[in-house]
């Protein structure tokens, strides 16, 4: 890893916090910051790389914390969800003859 | 009383009793959040009310009622809320299948005017050969009547189309008459500075149901600064133009948009106020695109989207405060805003369509046969960037054009609902993909939603309207009636 002065690190415990749930934060915060995320035994490591300087350590790390909560949530609603959204989604296209290539509903 | 308390009793959710429906959330304020469900219905909970509803342990009847109204939870077994969504799913999308319903004819690059902002390489006035021919105009017709929406609308774009009026009236009279074997619904708009406007153009446009469309960006000073032409007059000319179409065929057959540059971010109670005073009834407070020779140093673009943002709210609670006082006036932009998130009908603004705009909302047929997905593609054209040119009315068919991997991938590629971002945010149902402008300003169709100014600028605008709408009674119900006309 290239030492940065400006980096700073922050880990998240394995058994709490999901791999996907990293990923889709890190792309969120782009606008403040690059991730870089490593799997260790217990952790992942995430180090923040902020994009320009003067950019505070302690509102990076906030920043990424509460991004991850959210993008943790939302996975959650996403997969309770994701039945009933394919069903109102097949109901939605089943009578515009959209999905099947016939005519549209008479 | 007690029959209000009986009913509220069996109609209780205990904890842990209904189901999430699709929803997605925006941390709105620090102590709101914003919840909408799959077409953009929308209620604000606490923080701590999201958690609770999503971990079953919310006991607020009240507000568990609420979400139940607005589809974001259900109980288990019901089966009305995904048939209402499914069917309101549907009637947003229904356009879909009928595609294309604007087709926009530039019939010439000569223009007289020398706008700083000008997207497009305009030619001097008297080179006519920047000018469509009778017979391209015939082949983009054959091509424009084969799209399947039952409305057409023909846009007649320049440089500045009135310099090519023999042809306008040749193309607007050959459509109809095409159109006598189609029976589609057609319109015709001339989007025009008004400066060449004569009782013969005028009487064309009473005859033939023509609408008008021009550029105001203000007062005459910030108007003529903007939009130079010999004279200095554009300001006269234009404002002259819009009294005799009001005049001669209503006032509603003539409207008005304006572009923001740098000087205008000051002026826009001046700029309404223009617009009042001639009786226009819609503003539409537009940010300069950036394409073309508006990025030059002084094109005018040189400012952010918070800074146009301001002048947006400014300007938007100036209107909301002057119908507040009686006078009725709208912002364009918030009306279609408000069409999205307070109807179920989609107003089909190219900008805000996912599936995107170009070539399923609009086609342009420039002056020499190429044919473009967007307007914005074919200012990209201009500077050297054929990326969104879908083919040539000689010889390219409907079919190339439409199933063209240049039209097809970026469509496929800037699809909202499968976008990376797009698809967990909570203003999805209001937006739209704009692969054309991420394509010009980050380099792919998608671009990156964290950084990206249309993201940025379009949840400013969401936040706004919605932020109006919780706060004042009356803006709310302007919002309403805006979303209904």
């Amino acid at each position: 890893m290239p030492q940065d002065p400006e980096a700073v690190t922050i880990s998240f415990d394995r058994n709490t916090t999901e791999l996907d749930a990293l990923q889709r934060a890190a792309y969120a915060v782009a606008d403040l910051m690059t991730v870089d995320i490593r799997a260790a035994a217990e952790d992942y490591v995430c180090t923040l790389f902020p994009i320009r300087a003067g950019l505070d350590s302690d509102e990076l790390k906030h920043r990424i914390r509460a991004e991850i909560i959210d993008q943790g949530l939302r996975l959650r609603i996403a997969r309770e969800t994701e039945p009933i959204r394919n069903l109102i989604f097949a109901l939605a296209f089943s009578q515009t003859g959209l999905a099947d290539g016939g005519d549209a509903e008479e | 009383m007690t029959d209000l308390k009986l009913l509220r009793s069996a109609t209780a959710l205990p904890a842990s009793s209904w189901q999430l429906l699709p929803m997605r959330f925006h941390r709105f304020d620090p102590d709101s959040v914003l919840l909408t469900n799959l077409v953009g219905e929308h209620v604000f909970v606490s923080p701590d009310q999201l958690l609770a509803v999503v971990d079953g342990t919310c006991d607020d009847q009240e507000l568990l009622a609420r979400l139940r109204a607005r589809h974001l939870i259900q109980r288990p077994g019901d089966r009305l809320p995904a048939e209402l969504l499914a069917i309101k799913l549907r009637t947003r999308l229904r356009h879909l299948p009928d595609s294309t319903g604007l087709h926009i004819f530039v019939l010439t690059l000569r223009c007289e005017h020398t706008c700083r902002y000008c997207q497009v390489s305009r030619q001097s006035a008297a080179k006519s050969e920047f000018d469509m021919s009778q017979e391209t105009a015939g082949r983009a017709l054959a091509l424009a009547f084969r799209s399947p929406s039952p409305h057409l609308k023909l846009e007649f774009q320049g440089g500045e189309p009135l310099l090519n009026f023999p042809l306008l009236r040749w193309t607007v009279e050959e459509a109809k008459r095409i159109n006598e074997d189609h029976g589609k619904d057609l319109a015709f708009v001339i989007a025009t500075n008004l400066a060449l406007l004569d009782d013969d153009i005028l009487g064309f446009c009473a005859k033939e149901d023509v609408y008008l469309s021009t550029s105001l960006d203000g007062p005459a000073d910030l108007h003529n600064f903007n939009r130079r032409r010999p004279g200095q007059d554009s300001w006269q000319k234009t404002v002259a133009g819009i009294r005799k179409v009001q005049e001669r065929l209503g006032t509603d057959r003539v409207s008005a948009l304006m572009t923001t540059t740098e000087a205008s971010l000051d002026r826009a109670h001046d700029i309404i106020d223009t617009y009042a005073e001639l009786g226009l009834r819609n503003v539409f407070l537009r940010p300069i695109s950036p394409y073309g020779f508006a990025v030059r140093p002084r094109g005018g673009a040189g400012y952010d989207v918070d800074r146009w943002l301001r002048f947006y709210e400014t300007g938007l609670d100036y209107i909301i405060d002057l119908n507040r006082n009686g006078l009725p006036m709208a912002e364009s932009y918030a009306s279609i805003v408000a069409r999205k998130m307070f109807s179920n009908e989609d107003p089909g603004y190219v900008d805000l369509m996912s599936p995107a705009g170009m070539g399923l909302g609009a086609l342009v047929y420039n002056y020499d046969g190429d044919v473009y997905a967007s307007d914005e593609g074919r200012m990209l054209a201009e500077m050297h960037d054929d990326t969104f040119r879908l083919g040539h009315v000689e010889t390219s068919s409907y079919e190339e054009i439409m199933l063209s991997e240049k039209l097809l991938q970026p469509v496929q590629e800037s699809f909202t609902l499968s976008a990376p971002m797009c698809n967990s945010c909570a203003f999805e149902p209001y937006c739209g993909a704009d692969p054309v402008f991420h394509h010009a300003t980050a380099g792919d169709f998608l671009g990156h939603k964290a950084t990206s100014a249309f993201c940025r600028r379009n949840m400013g605008v969401f936040k706004v309207l919605l932020r109006r709408a919780r706060d004042d009674e009356f803006a709310r119900d302007l919002l309403w009636r805006w979303a209904q006309r």
